[in-house]
């Protein structure tokens, strides 16, 4: 288990985590279940990745262009679905993110089955420009270390804002919507106007994981952005704890740690059986979780247990 | 009494669910600065006529004015930031905010609501929380919550559920409030000093409540004008007396014979 397998892990919990803080402003501040959150991430990572290989665009005016193409998205699959009750709310925005896979999958400009390559020279020569500041401290070998720092750098910042803006007025106002959205609006709030605004932010924070995701795997491709994401997401989310942005990052961790940690399990099975034996563990593991610490983590106990 | 100036006016309103007509044409006024009691048996519109009111339902037709201004129709949070607040027949607190966070979300228009007011307005923002927190720990007081300030709402009993609700409703600085049975699940003792904070606000401020209660003593001694309901219309108003010995109040609680 060398240095540069668990910087590995440690990049794509890194990616995990910020985006389920989009899903934690959802989900856990907000009240809404967000399961399209796969589906802004791709559009996200499409939009900079065509921004550059099809218009030519420098990385750096692509990448804040595509976040704002993922808000976009955002509020036009909010406008119509968060009028819906919760639970229709939910299977609106999962219907969303596999429409959008399905497109990308079969559309010629977004480069169908193959995908799209050829996006992230810009990030390599920034990469490449670290690791030569790090041979001097021995740290030369580890080619995932400036991907990983730049992770959980933008992990950190994203949930310093979070956690300022859930502190405000806003923030108050957003778990109040979570606790009971018609006593709000009796208090003169526009519910929806917040709900749009949760789920821009969650859409956003989804198009950043998505840049780190295609710098990760160097080409992006539909299946990498099929529901099992957004998924894997929740249960990071309910391990970690539930309205809590620090309980993301610990479940996150904790969730990649195990997931890759145990590829060395020692067994008399086959690589594709330990591969599914992964899921076994990690669902009992939740199933263990949710009898012992239903909370999660980092997640009140007594807040759980007053919304009943 | 002067009915010097009414501050809401219904007229005509109307709201049917598929053949049931929950509110047939229901019309009265509330008077600016009244304690009106709106009483009917189960079943006769009143909360519906609440909602109507507040925009949590539209109405199939008909005419709601509060101050002068047509409301019917408006969603609910406009219809709160005109003045006009209402608190629920199950108390709506949020649960699993302390008390001090609910009555700190309830003013209107604070510029650390918006994403832009939090930029662009810090010192304003700071300015609103502070006063907000002030005016929170004064009513908190006053309705004998202030132990509980750093409690979840959650943990309240009943009783003190509705006094939170009521002073949260305050927060938001109404003109006229709606209260849809602030005294059910409330023993005697908080439910009357309740009571006796309606009765103060109104001396002290002038503001109007409108207020749905079964109980005819509560009505009879608190409300200075009465609107009673039956199967969706007003039947009868006017002051206590009055309505207590209208036939057609009495039919209308006693029950007409079949047929």
């Amino acid at each position: 288990m060398s240095v540069d397998f668990w910087l590995g892990v440690g990049v794509i919990a890194g990616i995990y985590g910020i985006f389920v803080l989009g899903l934690q402003i959802n989900v856990g501040f907000t009240g809404l279940i967000n399961l399209g959150q796969a589906g802004f991430m791709s559009i996200g990572a499409y939009a900079m990745g065509m921004l550059v290989t099809d218009a030519g665009w420098s990385i750096w005016t692509a990448m804040p262009v595509a976040i704002v193409i993922a808000i976009a998205a955002g509020l036009l699959v909010g406008l119509p679905s968060l009028r819906l009750r919760a639970d229709y709310f939910a299977i609106a925005t999962i219907a969303f993110a596999e429409i959008v896979r399905y497109t990308f999958q079969n559309a010629d400009f977004a480069g169908g089955n193959q995908g799209i390559i050829g996006y992230d020279q810009e990030w390599r020569d920034i990469s490449d420009w670290l690791l030569d500041r790090l041979t001097p401290l021995g740290l030369g070998d580890l080619t995932q270390l400036p991907l990983f720092l730049a992770i959980w750098i933008t992990f950190t910042l994203c949930l310093i804002l979070l956690k300022l803006l859930q502190a405000s007025p806003w923030g108050r106002v957003l778990k109040a919507i979570r606790e009971d959205e018609d006593a709000v609006a009796a208090l003169g709030k526009n519910v929806f106007a917040y709900k749009l605004q949760s789920l821009a932010f969650a859409a956003a924070l989804a198009a950043i994981a998505g840049f780190f995701l295609s710098f990760n795997v160097t080409y992006l491709y539909p299946s990498e952005f099929d529901p099992t994401f957004t998924f894997l997401g929740y249960a990071a989310l309910v391990l970690g704890g539930y309205a809590s942005y620090g309980g993301v990052a610990l479940g996150t961790v904790l969730l990649w740690s195990v997931m890759e940690g145990l590829r060395f399990l020692q067994l008399p099975l086959g690589t594709g059986q330990i591969g599914a034996l992964r899921f076994v563990i990690i669902g009992l593991i939740l199933i263990l979780a949710s009898m012992l610490r239903p909370q999660g983590l980092l997640g009140r106990k007594a807040e759980m247990q007053l919304r009943g | 009494m002067s009915l010097a100036e009414d501050i809401l006016a219904i007229e005509g309103l109307e709201k049917s669910y598929g053949g049931l007509h929950a509110v047939a044409g229901a019309s009265f006024t509330v008077g600016r600065g009244s304690i009106t009691a709106l009483i009917g048996p189960n079943g006769a519109g009143k909360t519906t006529l609440f909602d109507l009111i507040t925009g949590f339902t539209r109405p199939d037709g008909g005419r709601v004015r509060f101050e002068g201004k047509a409301i019917a129709g408006l969603p609910p949070h406009r219809v709160a930031r005109l003045g006009l607040v209402r608190t629920f027949q199950l108390t709506r607190v949020f649960a699993a905010m302390t008390v001090m966070e609910n009555m700190m979300l309830a003013p209107r228009d604070q510029p650390g609501e918006s994403l832009l007011g939090l930029i662009a307005a810090r010192g304003r923002h700071r300015q609103s929380e502070a006063s907000s927190r002030d005016r929170a720990v004064a009513l908190l007081r006053q309705f004998n919550l202030e132990n509980k300030a750093g409690d979840y709402a959650g943990t309240l009993s009943g009783g003190q559920r509705k006094l939170l609700e009521l002073a949260r409703a305050l927060m938001a600085e109404p003109r006229m409030v709606l209260l849809d049975e602030p005294m059910a699940g409330v023993n005697r003792v908080l439910g009357r000093r309740l009571l006796d904070y309606v009765a103060e606000l109104r001396q002290s401020s002038g503001m109007t409540f409108l207020f749905v209660e079964h109980d005819m003593d509560v009505v009879m001694t608190r409300a200075d004008h009465v609107v009673v309901m039956a199967e969706g219309a007003v039947i009868s108003e006017g002051p206590p007396d009055y309505v207590r010995t209208d036939p057609r109040v009495i039919d209308a609680y006693l029950g007409r014979p079949a047929g």
